[in-house]
């Protein structure tokens, strides 16, 4: 039997925007395996984001219970999230979010600085992630003097240096060309196969989702079953690439 | 912490401009204050008191300086118990070449040469030139800046047109002394003043202050008790006190000064406190993003607490310790133009006043960043990440 990686039952996130009572997420079940590669689709403001940023301990749920790898995040602290996100989820931005005065290297080995190792094995760590993910020749370059594609991978290897258990991807071929977001995706899906690495990609591209294992559909906050997508979501999908 | 050390550095200093130019504001105002500190501390509380300067006591009438005793004080002040020697300290006053040029202002004492270099042992003088002094009748000592100022050499005629007493003194330079407490003095003898004055003046025959030595400088709060005590019920009392509190009674003639300096210092601390306040906050608003970025990578409030306020203690350290250097190099300066008034003499950026201007800097540069640091640290990740600017 697969070993559940997310479970999240019932979930729910509410909020007051502008006085107006807003339900971002409503009633989600959604089980993530080990080793599945699942992609969150879904139109702006149907709730991917939301159910990604929940299951990152970005932010609380209203109701409903969520638990990642095990652990009950509705329990832990601020401070004890922080350590264990840092310890077990690698997260990837849509625009990148590397620091701009620190090089690719630096950049990678922020979360790093965070653990146990020596600044020499931190320094070997980060040249090892930037060097899976094809950078090992830019290890002194500062992101402005990187192309998208590059500074996205730079992002990739920063959220795989602490070999987390779990990685969250939000849209990460959002701000990329066709030929970078390909890079991006089929390095994701090596991640997935040859590392065994569990990931959650948020996205609204179906050719993004082609790269996953499994494909999620929300629509007005809310997960559809397995297997059932919108219409529109089905039209698209029959001609993937025509969208980001 | 410590780990983020380089991190806090490049973020702290990531635009160089906007840095440079708090940096030179904090230095500027550290400087003013450092400066400000030293000569609080060289007015207040002088350099080091040498042993010598320890056992003596300047007596003066008790209503003010301006006041004279009868000179016949000295040997019963010389007679009580704790009391090694005591000599007539005679402020002249008068002009030299021209009044109206302040440069040719300096100290001018009548003394008793045979007890002067007892009384005062710190001074340093060639054997010849202390003889001569001791024995010329007008003859006079001058330290070795105030001869250097002026061009005199050994046996130059030096004219002091009296303006307290009604005299004309002609004095012959015996020879130049160094002395650690005073860089611009001239003594002559008090015979010669005495003898210079018309029978029948009334100041043949009194003295504006004694300065006394005491046999120990545990005797020193005993013997002015005693001094005083002597010359309690008679025409003229006395006030006798510490020569360190003495050169502070002149201090005061100048004022509240340590109010003034207090609420300078006050102003500069204050107007620092805005400006740097104002730079951390256009900083921290300019990273709300970063901030959302470092805690999604598992970086704590308290981390992100702790990276500002030590961004803003790097800038303020760096400006602080510019700052004080440049405080130190004026100070050496300012000493040099410190003239006769010896309590600027001592005026230094001394490792304490060091200390407490790099620690000013650092508190204001921490205080002024209290609020976005807690604002940032307090924001949540989404709010962050969300934040345009």
């Amino acid at each position: 039997m697969s070993e559940a990686v997310i479970e999240t039952t019932k979930l729910t996130k509410e909020f007051i925007r502008d006085e107006f009572h807003v339900v971002a997420l409503k009633d989600a079940d959604l089980t993530v395996n080990r080793g599945d590669f699942v992609a969150l689709m879904g139109p702006s403001g149907s709730g991917k984001s939301t159910l990604l940023h929940l299951i990152a301990a970005m932010d609380r749920p209203s109701s409903g219970e969520i638990r990642v790898l095990g652990q009950d995040l509705r329990a832990l602290t601020d401070r004890a999230i922080a350590h264990w996100r840092n310890a077990h989820i690698g997260f990837i931005f849509q625009s990148f979010n590397l620091l701009p005065v620190l090089s690719a290297l630096e950049n990678v080995e922020l979360p790093l600085k965070l653990t146990n190792l020596k600044g020499a094995e931190r320094m070997e760590h980060a040249a090892t992630a930037l060097k899976l993910v094809g950078l090992g020749d830019r290890l002194g370059h500062y992101p402005r003097q990187l192309s998208g594609g590059q500074e996205q991978r730079v992002a990739i290897a920063r959220a795989i240096v602490t070999d987390p258990d779990l990685i969250l991807a939000d849209e990460p071929t959002g701000n990329l060309d066709a030929a970078s977001a390909t890079d991006v995706l089929t390095m994701l899906a090596r991640l997935n196969k040859e590392f065994g690495k569990t990931i959650v990609m948020v996205t609204h591209d179906p050719h993004a989702a082609s790269f996953a294992t499994r494909v999620r559909h929300l629509e007005k906050g809310l997960l559809l079953p397995e297997g059932q997508a919108p219409e529109e979501w089905n039209a698209a999908a029959a001609h993937p690439g025509s969208e980001g | 912490m410590h780990r983020l050390g380089s991190l806090i550095v490049k973020s702290g200093l990531r635009n160089r401009r906007r840095s440079a130019l708090t940096i030179a504001s904090t230095a500027a105002s550290l400087c003013l204050l450092g400066i400000l500190m030293a000569m609080y501390g060289a007015l207040f509380y002088g350099g080091d008191e040498t042993p010598a300067q320890a056992l003596r006591l300047i007596t003066h009438h008790k209503v003010g300086l301006a006041d004279a005793m009868p000179v016949s004080y000295r040997d019963k002040i010389r007679s009580l118990a704790g009391v090694r020697d005591a000599m007539v300290w005679q402020w002249f006053g008068g002009t030299y070449k021209d009044a109206r040029d302040q440069r040719n202002f300096f100290a001018r004492f009548a003394v008793e040469p045979d007890r002067f270099f007892r009384i005062r042992p710190e001074i340093v003088i060639s054997g010849d030139a202390k003889r001569a002094f001791e024995n010329g009748r007008t003859a006079c000592i001058a330290t070795e800046k105030l001869a250097r100022k002026f061009g005199w050499k050994t046996g130059e005629r030096i004219t002091l047109v009296g303006d307290i007493f009604p005299v004309t003194l002609e004095l012959t330079l015996a020879g130049t002394y160094t002395d650690p407490e005073n860089s611009e003095a001239l003594f002559f003898s008090q015979d010669y003043l005495r003898e210079s004055l018309p029978v029948g003046n009334s100041q043949r025959d009194q003295a504006g202050a004694f300065q006394v030595q005491a046999m120990s400088a545990a005797d020193v709060v005993k013997v002015a008790r005693e001094i005083d005590a002597a010359f309690d019920n008679s025409p003229a009392p006395t006030k006798t006190e510490s020569e360190r509190a003495f050169q502070l009674s002149f201090v005061s003639f100048l004022g509240n000064l340590k109010l003034f300096l207090a609420a300078v210092s006050g102003a500069i601390a204050f107007t620092l406190l805005l400006v740097s306040g104002n730079t951390i906050s256009m900083s921290v608003r300019e990273r709300v993003g970063e901030v959302g970025i470092l805690k999604t990578l598992g970086f704590t409030p308290g981390m992100i607490l702790g990276m500002i306020l030590g961004e803003s203690a790097v800038i303020s350290g760096i400006g602080g310790g510019m700052g004080v250097a440049l405080a130190a190099v004026i100070c050496v300066g300012l000493r040099q133009g410190a003239g006769g008034f010896a309590n600027l003499q001592t005026m230094a950026v001394t490792p304490a006043v060091a200390a407490l201007a790099m620690g000013t800097a650092v508190l204001i540069g921490l205080v002024s960043s209290v609020g976005p640091a807690v604002s940032a640290s307090r924001t949540s990740i989404l709010e962050s990440l969300r934040y345009t600017g």
